[in-house]
């Protein structure tokens, strides 16, 4: 018998309560990655090919407030501007679903490519898109999820227009790190909702990176004072806008969550050291055949270390598989679209197992310093 | 009680364990009978079976053949519930180790087996007083096990099998856990449980001091008889 | 006969330093689950709580946000001459139109901006709705660029103590007053006239028109009236029920509490049955003794049952006190909770509510965990042999 394996036998000397405790351990690290997953999620924005370069154009009022339509032409002419095009949210309702599954926006069918470079697509659906006044293209997920193929037909009754319009997929583009939005034409819209002239947004592409602060600049100077102002900032900063509309409540949610973990760890190390404790007798007895103090910790820490070990194995290995191969999106129902696990969170996950099994091994080391070897043979096993 | 003034009446039982591989008689065809108000003790070496067949006697183990006959009920026949309510009626048992619930008090655990029973309050409550009257326990009773010494424990403890009146008190090495003196005191109670009170006592022992208070003695070795 | 409760209670009290642990986990799990419900309850009820029986809310037709309908000056001239509208005692028709603009304002505590219900009435706007109180200050006069704000919302909000401005739509907005709303969710609005709100943000069309009717057969009459008129693409309902159904913000965190409570009461089990099974394992000898006394498997049964449900009810119990003693100091402290509503696309403030039926309900969950966890170690315990109570030295 080697050392190691007298450690692993005596960790699974009770397998029953081995077990419980691994599996512990494993729901706790299970919850916390998955928290620091949806946390990550939530805070920040998809990092995005195309993003830096891309500007986001909105009502200064808010965006729910929309704009002149004449307002293109000033934007385009601004230098540095390669390409602009409408961005307008249609709040269409699919079928007689009771909500929006998915957005869909109405924009310049030229301008996908040079704005949206990312959004992947066939020639035929780039052709077909600009050329088919009802025609529209979809992202991946939502048309896997709705089973829309090229070619079909949809209607979509608009909460925010008084229309209902039909469109037909020529397209189903992926690549963004959202695919779930369909877009059309805005010159479709216009002439459905008969209310032509207003768009929602503008989203547009700038040349290079050091032309930004000035374009921004530019555009927001050329429209104050008029009866439309407006506020052009980096995608990236729109987005993190929209986060901050999250309000207190993710500081909430985040302090009750790290609460929950930080309990469920102690709960799990209180059980663990409590297995360990209730061999005083064997530890008695190696103490007896001479087993010096030092390497008593040494056993249980190792003993501990193999339970958290195992506990991380099966809760973070379990939330990496299940997040990494499994349909999140699906089952939240696209309201985590990605649901990456990072190497950092696994990370902090392996991290906090080995400081739990620390933790856990230090009430039954200080007892067993304390203990003596008559008093431990004596206790019950 | 069957005609002839036998309380137990034991014919041909024979007890096998399996340990391990190896199959052990602990039992070896035994036959014997035990009269009322007898105090009965069993001696014998370690593993001789005297414990084994002091369970079957009490209903807390089962024979592998053979018949044991208490009260004329054949205790092997009946099923585990009925063993219950069986014990609970019939039989008071005293442990080496005393066994009693640490968290409760002297008087919660001599009212315990009362619990089993339709007694109400008042009726329990005098039921408890008068069995630690008769162990001289009457002034513990709110005491909880860790505060009294081990004589007294074992004495709460025979209070505890005496409370529902049963007319069969086994006792397994009563005095193995304690020092003479409080040794003393327990056989004394166990002995008046059987001239004073009419009970019949049978206690395992291994120690001839404590069997010189018995009425009769039997000695066992390898799961025989052997006077 | 089963054995005494207090003898459950007792060995849960004695062996407190193997049970701490357990309870402080139910407890933290009732907790959670507690807190993540109120606050879905809290948010729903700020919605639930909205209006008054006696109005109708007309929308266009198809839209499901007053923000995003529209109703015309001559639908709102047509419908408030109709005999089932109610007046005041001068005569005056019991109709408001109203304006609800979202606008991007800057937070107090100066952590980015967020959305704003802005609401445009009309004189009689106030008077439709009794729910809301002035608090301080006055109310905004018609015809100028005054506003006046839910004091919850200027808790939040820069730029909100009465005589402070703020900028939009290129006009300046003067806070005149503060109102509180109840409760409802005008507490996350910001009230100004219809007229200059039309004007500032450029609208031609009100959204919405609130309607005092006499009674329900007024009220039935005027929906009826609406939904044949093929000329008003409009569509009517009690003020009540609009703002009732209103309450999809609240599922993500509904499901989200589910999703934590269900995670962490697992874990719970398991801290549950590790400590019953230690309590089974040392009391080995209690349990054949009990046995012996004549006690039946299944009162054992039962009793580690109940043992497992009392130590639970005792974790239950303090998360109910950690969770209610939540809410009494973010109540006493004033602190509110804001987020963006699906149903406005504005911030919707609310407040933790715990109700006696999540109280209820958190206990349930917190004696079924015990009872889940101390299932197996029970069956483990009526399955020890009587003659443990003499082998287990």
């Amino acid at each position: 018998m080697t050392i190691p394996s007298f450690i692993l036998k005596n960790a699974l000397r009770n397998k029953r309560r081995a077990t419980l405790s691994v599996l512990s351990v494993a729901v706790s690290l299970f919850l916390l990655v998955t928290l620091l997953v949806a946390l990550r999620e939530l805070t920040l924005p998809a990092e995005d090919a195309g993003a830096e370069l891309r500007v986001a154009v909105r009502n200064k009022i808010s965006i729910a407030n929309l704009l002149p339509a004449r307002q293109r032409a000033t934007i385009a002419r601004i230098p540095g501007v390669a390409a602009v095009t409408p961005f307008t949210w249609f709040g269409g309702k699919y079928k007689n679903e009771e909500s929006m599954t998915f957005a869909q926006f109405a924009m310049d069918p030229k301008e996908l490519r040079t704005v949206f470079g990312e959004a992947k697509m066939s020639e035929e659906s780039y052709t077909a898109f600009e050329a088919e006044r009802t025609a529209c293209v979809i992202g991946k997920m939502s048309a896997e999820k709705f089973k829309l193929q090229v070619g079909d037909k949809i209607a979509l009754e608009s909460t925010v227009y008084p229309v209902t319009m039909e469109f037909k997929i020529v397209g189903i583009y992926s690549g963004t790190p959202d695919d779930r939005n369909m877009l059309f034409r805005q010159d479709y819209l216009d002439e459905a909702s008969g209310i032509p002239g207003q768009v929602g947004m503008w989203w547009l592409k700038v040349k290079s990176a050091e032309e930004m602060p000035r374009v921004l600049e530019a555009i927001n100077q050329a429209f104050e004072n008029t009866s439309a102002e407006v506020r052009a900032e980096t995608e990236r900063a729109f987005q993190l806008g929209f986060i901050s509309m999250w309000g207190n409540i993710k500081l909430l949610v985040t302090l009750i969550s790290s609460a929950v973990v930080f309990t469920l760890l102690l709960v799990t190390a209180s059980t663990m050291s409590m297995a360990i404790r209730e061999r005083f007798r064997e530890l008695a007895i190696l103490k007896a055949i001479g087993f010096r103090r030092r390497e008593l910790f040494a056993f249980i820490l190792a003993e501990s270390f193999v339970l958290a070990a195992t506990g991380a194995l099966v809760g973070v290995g379990g939330a990496w598989a299940l997040f990494t191969y499994g349909n999140i999106s699906t089952l939240t129902n696209g309201l985590f679209p990605m649901f990456e696990v990072t190497p950092k969170i696994i990370g902090i996950g392996c991290l906090v197992a080995a400081m739990l099994g620390i933790v856990a091994s230090i009430m039954p080391s200080l007892a067993v310093a304390r203990m003596s070897v008559v008093e431990g043979l004596k206790s019950l096993d | 009680m069957t005609a002839n003034g036998n309380i137990v009446t034991i014919r041909n039982l024979t007890k096998l364990y399996a340990q391990g591989e190896i199959q052990v008689t602990a039992l070896d065809n035994i036959s014997l009978t035990i009269a009322a108000r007898e105090f009965l003790t069993l001696m014998g070496p370690s593993g001789s079976g005297k414990s084994t067949l002091l369970h079957i006697i009490a209903g807390i183990d089962r024979p592998t053949s053979g018949e044991c006959q208490v009260q004329g009920i054949d205790v092997a026949q009946l099923n585990e519930s009925q063993l219950a309510d069986w014990r609970n009626q019939n039989v008071g048992f005293v442990f080496q180790t005393f066994n009693l619930i640490p968290v409760l008090t002297a008087f919660e655990n001599v009212e315990l087996p009362l619990l089993l029973t339709r007694l109400g309050r008042a009726e329990r409550r005098k039921q408890v007083e008068l069995a630690l009257d008769l162990v001289g326990l009457a002034d513990r009773a709110k005491h909880l096990p860790r505060q009294l010494s081990g004589g007294q424990e074992q004495r709460v403890a025979i209070a505890r099998a005496l409370v529902t009146d049963p007319a069969l008190v086994v006792a397994d090495e009563p005095t193995g856990n304690l020092d003479s003196h409080s040794a003393q005191d327990v056989l004394k109670v166990l002995q008046a449980l059987s001239t004073d009170a009419g009970k019949t006592v049978i206690m395992v022992t291994h120690d001839p001091k404590a069997a010189a208070f018995g009425s009769r003695s039997i000695h066992l070795e390898k799961g025989e008889l052997t006077n | 006969m089963a054995l005494p409760v207090t003898y459950n209670v007792r060995n849960v009290l004695v062996r407190w330093r193997a049970t701490a642990a357990t309870i402080l986990g139910v407890g933290l799990v009732v907790t959670v689950y507690i807190l993540m419900q109120a606050m879905a309850a809290g948010l729903e009820r700020s919605s639930a709580n909205t209006g008054d029986p006696r109005n109708l809310m007309i929308v266009r037709k198809g839209s499901t946000a007053e923000s995003s309908s529209q109703v015309s000056r001559e639908q709102l001239n047509t419908i408030q001459y109709w005999p089932q509208v109610e007046r005041d005692a001068a005569g005056r028709p019991l109709v408001s139109g109203d304006l609800v603009v979202i606008m991007n304002l800057p937070r107090r505590d100066g952590t980015g901006e967020a959305n704003v219900t802005m609401r445009g009435i009309t004189p009689m706007g106030v008077t439709l709705r009794p729910q809301v109180k002035l608090v301080n200050g006055r109310w905004f006069t018609p015809g100028q660029r005054e506003v006046v704000v839910s004091r919850k919302m200027a808790q939040r909000f820069a730029n909100c103590e009465p005589g402070q401005k703020f900028k939009t739509g290129g006009s300046v907005l003067t806070v005149v007053g503060w109102f509180d709303g109840g409760d409802s969710a005008f507490d996350s609005e910001m009230w100004m006239d219809a007229d200059e709100a039309r004007a500032i943000f450029d609208r031609e069309n009100y959204s919405s028109l609130l309607v005092r009717v006499a009674d329900t057969n007024a009220a039935a009459g005027l929906m009826q009236r609406i939904e044949s008129d093929k000329r008003l693409p409009l569509r009517a309902d009690f003020e009540t029920k609009y703002y009732a159904t209103q309450t999809t913000t609240a599922l993500p965190i509904k499901m989200l509490g589910s999703l934590l409570a269900t995670a962490m009461s697992i874990g719970a089990v398991f801290a549950a049955m590790n400590t019953m099974y230690a309590s089974v394992g040392s009391r080995t000898r209690e349990i054949g003794t009990l046995r012996v006394l004549g006690f039946r498997r299944r009162t054992v049964l039962a009793s580690f049952i109940i043992e497992g449900a009392i130590l639970a009810g005792i974790g239950g119990l303090l998360g109910c006190l950690v969770a209610l003693s939540a809410q009494y100091l973010c109540v006493a402290f004033g602190v509110r909770f804001g987020t963006l509503s699906f149903n406005t696309f504005s911030e919707v403030i609310f407040q933790f509510r715990i109700t006696p039926f999540l109280i209820m309900k958190g206990m349930l969950f917190a004696v079924l965990v015990g009872i889940l966890g101390s299932l197996f170690p029970a069956i483990r315990a009526a399955r020890l042999p009587v003659i443990a109570a003499l082998k287990s030295v």
